[in-house]
């Protein structure tokens, strides 16, 4: 039964419906089946549905929801239930099923999508593709969209709401602005002189800057949080011609590690706004210039640079080409060089390992003393066999990983003997030409691309005509019709009467916001009737794309092409080509596979160490799993048993590889076996637990919901969870005996617990496992540091799972593998489950009855036609239901 | 369409009109440019009730808690070394220890500071806005210094968004003291943003005679949501209409935001922070006090690790002594914040003091070991009485929490409320 449907019932049961009545034969077949749970007083009422029913109106919605259901329920045999009092003879059953499809076929055609606001993510897609766009990302306080049928482009899910309506409205105007933008004047100043001291100067961390007295002191650095001096009180005042003058001189001392130099130090200067990210590699900011500084030591004066500087941009100097941290692409001696150095110098590594990279609450300068001290000292343990293990062992510390032992080592030994570029000051004088910043720049270009050029021998209408002309049509997704472009046009007129001081542009800029706040802009399939050509063929790419018809697809919907239906597999199977596709593959497993869950479960580090790293590789395994199958038309058998999968090196902790790349590759294995496909991919297996522990009714109800596609009520409200017992005391499966002997548990707990037993063969992060664990430290209790030192180290071998079960229909399963194999025996099942969730998925809809036959259409063809993937998608948008609004 | 000017004007008239209609319900959204307006309210009912302000105040980083909470309670206590710059104004705040949420630990544990143990829940700011932001230009505004740790988070809306903070000083002098020709490019941009929606309401309305009944619902959420926000839109057109106030204030030339200036920065923030109360801009301020590794030079001398690391210190006594200098540094200019409170008289005659309630103290209780009980904490001003140490014994069977002392800021605003993160107790007794 679907329970959302009981949730549903309640509500229709209590209201009076008006229309006719049903026939006496069905209200008898009610009364003397049904009503033994369905009738009576509210509180009585089972799962809230009463089905004393006097009159049907077939109009109402819930009207139909509850007969389909009925129809759904009595066909299926599970109601009235094995344990009714009286059960109908099949010939009662067969009356009423017969009556009942006839009038539901009548009055519950395919069909019933409401108008479809764009989701969150179409909407930035839609945003993105209209403006040539690619960085628009929507801001942090935009209104997420709720889950509704399982996903959250659902219709009836996407409502509208005022905070999203001032979104909408806000994004309409900053988009505007930067695509429109106002005429900028260059205003008229006076140029003036700055002077920036080396005390003025500062970093962004901390780091060793200040040390030298009378200078700033730069040692190499790639991350311009450390080590790079910034003018933090020097501001460009307005965008222009700035000359820029450096006194510099190098630093060497005889103590230097490395030779001495001789050719000149570089000393480049970088731009960027105040304020703006602190952790920026200088590889992605803008170089203004670069100087040489003479390596003799000596006071270099007044090294003269002409820039361009953006209003409100600081300066940044960095030595660009010290001995560690170059630029990528240069030889760059960091690692090689300092674990050649560092790490193979014994007292160095002993005494790193034994500050163990250095405690939460020492700095750069300390932790150089204490290696100091301790290998001064002498008094290491230099056959201590930790130091034989490979530095990839070690990690922890303030300072992560012995390759930033080494680099805050060596920046600090470079600090206080060289090689270093000592900064003596710096000059700055201008504004000496004033000009549009970079960005305004930019901006006047993109508007005139994209409102196109004006000229004279155009009206302003005329320009406005016809850019409003493309732009409307793109927008809305259908030709703009020339009475609507003519309002838009007057709009532009009045507003230009209005305002007679400002530009035709502005009056687009008036025009661009209101197109983006327009009903028809923000959702689809508005209308009457059959969907039109343009509807189906927005209906389509946002199936398949995430996002509005290309112009290939509007010229196909132009005079109704894509109506039929080898043009609609034709482009259908053009946008399965297209990269965007992407967007389907990432947003339905996102959805269906529950991908989209993994950003919230944290496993426990005493499972093991994961990083964001390895969450990433795990959703992209289902990701370039499903799209594998999607392209290469795989049988949907394989979603079962594969006998492939993508993996990459972080993988090998789940699965146990011994890949060294961090690329996806793709990865086979014999056929049969416990790994690949929905019950053997580690995402599925996280995202149905907890990151801690497992639980066989979760992992149940996930399968038999999205596998099996059996969905199960919720537990009756007051049933107390349970939770697993990590000491290891009692096992889940004790636990859960009550299920089966009570028998209200027992009618869903029959189906869900089987399928959770033979599960928990996979560990809550989806690692193959024959024991459960036993954690044998208290988290809560341990500093976080040692903590993450200690990581996958807490647990030991518990009791020996059980994974044997006996399915609902008596069929016994030793392991996974039994499973997959019952599976692949009922291939309907899957199939069933997999085309209902493409429906709901694209349609957008509650299937309704109508949709319910398609679907047992198409289940039926795919399963004996042995569909691939591909075949599946390309039915289900060649159906009935998907031309239906 | 769009109408001409003359009935522009007339339908903004209208709207002025219509303005009695819209008190109260100060709606704050998170909008990525604007600020969150509050609602114009006629000045009678003004003078009825006496004018009351709140500030929030937190240091990411947090304090010393041996050195921020007295030895002593009660009255005579003898003033800790971190809060030694108070010290002229001990009968005119309160210190309270022994209060937290029981909420989570480590950093991302702070953003519950003012909202109690559940991340996301609104923020007591967010409710005081909701009760007085309609007398004010902005109903709350949510400040820091430069761009703080991502996890760094104060103020969350009745959605459970964080709301963004500013971290410039140019950025806020510019909100509160807003240029004449910046003033007409928003008044520009908003007017037709109003007009707009009028248009797409009767588009929508033509629109809905023609959709099935079926679809009608969905033309209804659009409508309802398209004559809030035009609402929204008046009540800012109304506040761009008054007049910005003016001031003799002039900032330095660049934005000190960089993490080494951020204690210079903290100091202008607060000196806006004053002219934004004394203004009556708004009556609702939290302003997040960040820290990240900089090395701060104090005195003229730098000190002995950068600011996260100081605050992990491992009970190095050196360490924690740094620690707490830059700790006394943060509190000497909230007592400047305070003095100019003081000194300040509202058009009531009382100080602004006397109506401006400031909670101080960090949503970090012991940094070292990122335990977040025991949270630094002190009250002052509010018209509250004042002048001692109190101690809550956490565990006391009716032990207060920090939702109690936040509840009893909340009633001292005037507002009806008896529950707030997980408290239900108060601590009034204690203020009066």
């Amino acid at each position: 039964m679907k329970w959302k449907v009981c949730l549903y019932w309640s509500f229709v049961a209590s209201g009076l419906l008006i229309g006719e009545s049903p026939p006496p034969g069905i209200k008898l077949f009610l009364q003397q089946y049904c009503h033994q749970c369905h009738a009576g007083r509210d509180d009585a009422l089972e799962g809230g549905v009463r089905l004393e029913i006097d009159s049907l109106d077939w109009k109402s919605a819930q009207t139909l929801d509850l007969w389909t259901t009925i129809h759904e329920v009595v066909e299926s045999g599970d109601m009235p239930p094995e344990d009714a009092d009286a059960f109908p003879a099949a010939k009662q059953r067969k009356s009423l099923l017969e009556w009942l499809e006839a009038e539901l076929v009548n009055h519950a055609p395919p069909g019933g999508t409401v108008p479809r606001r764009l989701s969150r993510v179409e909407y930035q897609n839609t945003i993105r593709d209209l403006f040539d766009y690619p960085e628009f990302e929507l801001p942090p306080s935009f209104p997420s969209d709720v889950s509704n049928l399982g996903f959250d482009n659902v219709a009836s899910g996407l409502v509208m709401s005022p905070p999203l309506m001032a979104q909408y409205l806000e994004i309409a105007t900053a988009i505007a602005n930067e695509w429109i933008p106002e005429p900028t004047q260059l205003p008229r100043v006076q140029p003036r002189s700055y002077r920036v001291t080396p005390s003025d100067l500062n970093t962004d961390e901390g780091g060793g800057g200040k040390a030298a007295e009378a200078a700033f002191r730069l040692v190499s650095s790639r991350n311009m949080a450390s080590a790079a001096g910034w003018t933090g009180s020097f501001e460009a005042p307005y965008s222009g011609n700035y000359q820029l003058k450096i006194d510099a001189c190098t630093f060497q001392t005889d103590d230097m590690f490395y030779e001495k130099r001789t050719r000149p130090f570089q000393l480049q200067v970088y731009a960027r706004q105040n304020g703006q990210e602190k952790y920026a590699r200088f590889s992605d900011l803008r170089l203004v210039g670069e100087v040489f500084i003479s390596a003799s030591g000596a006071p270099s004066l007044g090294n003269a640079l002409e820039i361009e500087m953006d209003a409100g941009e600081i300066l940044g100097l960095r030595w660009a080409d010290g001995p560690i941290y170059s630029d990528p692409g240069r030889i760059d001696l960091s690692h090689a060089f300092l674990e050649d150095r560092l790490l193979n110098d014994r007292a160095f590594y002993a005494a790193a390992l034994e500050l163990n990279g250095g405690k939460r609450g020492s700095s750069q300068v300390e932790f150089y003393g204490a290696i100091r001290e301790l290998m001064e000292r002498q008094t290491l343990d230099l056959s201590d066999p930790a130091l034989a293990h490979s530095p990839e062992v070690y990690g922890g510390g303030l300072f992560n990983g012995p390759h930033n032992w080494c680099k805050a080592y060596a920046q600090e030994e470079m600090h206080r003997q060289g090689p270093a570029l000592d900064v003596l000051g710096l000059s700055i004088t201008g504004p000496n030409l004033v000009m549009l910043s970079q960005k305004a720049r930019e901006k006047i270009k993109r508007s005139r691309d994209f409102l196109g050029r004006h000229s004279s021998e155009l009206t302003d209408v005329d320009f406005a005509e016809r850019f409003l002309r493309g732009f409307l049509t793109k927008a809305f997704r259908f030709p703009v019709e020339e009475g609507q472009l003519s309002q838009y046009v007057e709009m532009v007129q009045t507003h230009r009467a209005d305002f007679p001081k400002k530009r035709i542009e502005d009056a687009l800029h008036l025009a661009v916001r209101r197109v983006l706040i327009s009903p028809q802009f923000l959702f689809r399939e508005i209308g009457n009737g059959g969907l039109g050509a343009y509807e189906l063929a927005s209906r389509l790419s946002y199936f398949l794309n995430g996002s509005a018809p290309d112009d290939l697809l509007m010229s196909a919907a132009n005079s109704d092409r894509i109506l039929q239906p080898e043009r609609l597999e034709a482009e259908a199977r053009r946008l399965l080509q297209k990269a965007s596709r992407k967007q389907f593959v990432k947003h339905f497993t996102g959805q269906w596979l529950a991908t989209r869950k993994l950003k919230d479960i944290m496993p426990d580090p005493r499972l093991l160490k994961f990083y964001e790293p390895d969450r990433q590789s795990i959703i992209e395994e289902v990701e370039l799993f499903f799209d594998e199958m999607l392209h290469h038309n795989r049988p949907l058998e394989d979603f079962i048993d594969p006998g492939f999968s993508f993996r990459n090196i972080n993988l090998n902790k789940i699965y146990g590889g011994t890949l060294t790349e961090s690329a996806m590759q793709r990865v086979s294995f014999p056929k049969g076996g416990t790994q690949g496909g929905l019950l053997g991919l580690a995402a599925i297996m996280m995202a149905t637990a907890n990151g801690v522990d497992t639980h066989p009714v979760h992992r149940g109800v996930w399968l038999l919901e999205n596998v099996f596609g059996q969905p199960t009520a919720p537990p009756p409200p007051g049933v107390p969870a349970i939770a697993p017992d990590t000491s290891g005391a009692r096992s889940m499966r004790e636990q859960m005996t009550r299920h089966a002997s009570d028998s209200n548990c027992a009618r869903c707990h029959k189906k869900i617990d089987p399928l959770g037993f033979v599960m928990e063969q996979f560990d809550p992060v989806g690692r193959w496992r024959e024991h459960y664990p036993i954690y044998t430290e208290d988290a809560s209790q341990t500093l976080k540091e040692e903590f993450y030192a200690n990581q996958g180290r807490g647990t030991r071998l518990g009791s020996r799972i059980d994974a044997s079960a006996t399915l609902a229909d008596g069929t016994v399963i030793g392991d996974v593998r039994d499973l997959k194999a019952y599976l692949l025996g009922h291939m309907d099942l899957l199939t069933r489950c997999l085309i209902e969730k493409l429906m709901v998925y694209s349609l957008g809809r509650k299937l309704s009855f109508g949709d319910r036959r398609v679907l047992q259409q198409l289940t039926a063809e795919a399963t004996q036609s042995q569909y691939g993937l591909q075949d599946v998608i390309l039915a289900v948008i060649l159906s009935d239901s998907f031309k239906a609004r | 369409m769009h109408r001409s000017k003359n009935q522009r004007d007339t339908s903004v008239q209208s709207r002025l009109d219509r303005r009695n209609f819209l008190q109260g319900l100060g709606v704050s959204l998170a909008l990525p440019m604007l600020e969150s307006w509050g609602v114009p309210i006629a000045a009678a009912s003004q003078a009825s009730n006496p004018v009351k302000r709140i500030v929030c105040v937190g240091t990411y980083l947090g304090f010393h808690q041996s050195d921020f909470f007295p030895e002593q309670t009660g009255r005579r206590y003898d003033m800790p070394y971190v809060l030694e710059p108070l010290a002229g104004f001990r009968d005119r705040f309160s210190i309270f220890s022994g209060l937290d949420h029981r909420g989570r630990n480590g950093h991302e544990g702070w953003q519950a500071w003012m909202s109690g143990s559940a991340t996301g829940s609104v923020s007591m700011d967010q409710l005081v806005a909701e009760h007085v932001g309609h007398h004010t230009r902005y109903a709350s505004l949510q400040l820091t210094c430069g761009k703080p740790p991502d996890v760094a988070r104060l103020s969350f809306s009745k959605e459970g968004v964080a709301l963004p903070m500013m971290g410039r000083p140019s950025v806020l002098y510019q909100t509160l003291f807003r240029s004449d020709s910046d003033r007409s490019r928003l008044e520009y941009v908003l007017r037709g943003n109003g007009s707009l929606l009028d248009d797409v309401l009767e588009e929508s309305r033509k629109l809905k005679r023609k959709v099935s009944r079926r679809d009608q619902g969905k033309v209804d959420e659009y409508l309802a949501s398209v004559r809030d926000v035009e609402k929204m839109v008046q009540k800012q057109e109304v506040w761009l209409g008054k007049p910005f106030p003016k001031t003799n204030y002039a900032l330095p030339p660049f934005d000190p935001v960089s993490p080494d200036q951020s204690l210079e920065c903290e100091s202008l923030m607060y000196d806006l922070m004053a002219l934004a109360l004394s203004t009556d801009s708004t009556r609702v301020i939290t302003f997040l006090v960040p820290g990240w590794s900089q090395v701060f030079e104090i005195d003229g001398r730098r000190l002995s690790a950068g600011y996260h690391g100081l605050s992990h210190h491992g009970n190095d006594p050196k360490k924690i002594a740094d620690y707490n200098l830059v700790g006394r540094e943060h509190v000497k200019r909230f007592a400047r914040f305070v003095r100019k409170l003081e000194e300040h008289q509202d058009s009531h005659g009382q100080s602004l003091l006397q109506s401006t309630a400031i909670v101080y103290g960090s949503g970090m209780g012991d940094s070292n070991t990122h335990d977040n009980s025991n949270l630094p904490s002190l009250v002052a001003g509010g018209g509250f009485s004042h002048g001692h140490h109190w101690a809550s014994d956490r565990s006391a069977s009716h032990a207060r929490m920090l939702g109690d002392l936040l509840l009893t800021l909340m009633q001292g605003m005037g507002m009806e409320i008896d529950s707030f993160a997980g408290a239900s107790h108060n601590l009034n007794e204690q203020l009066s």
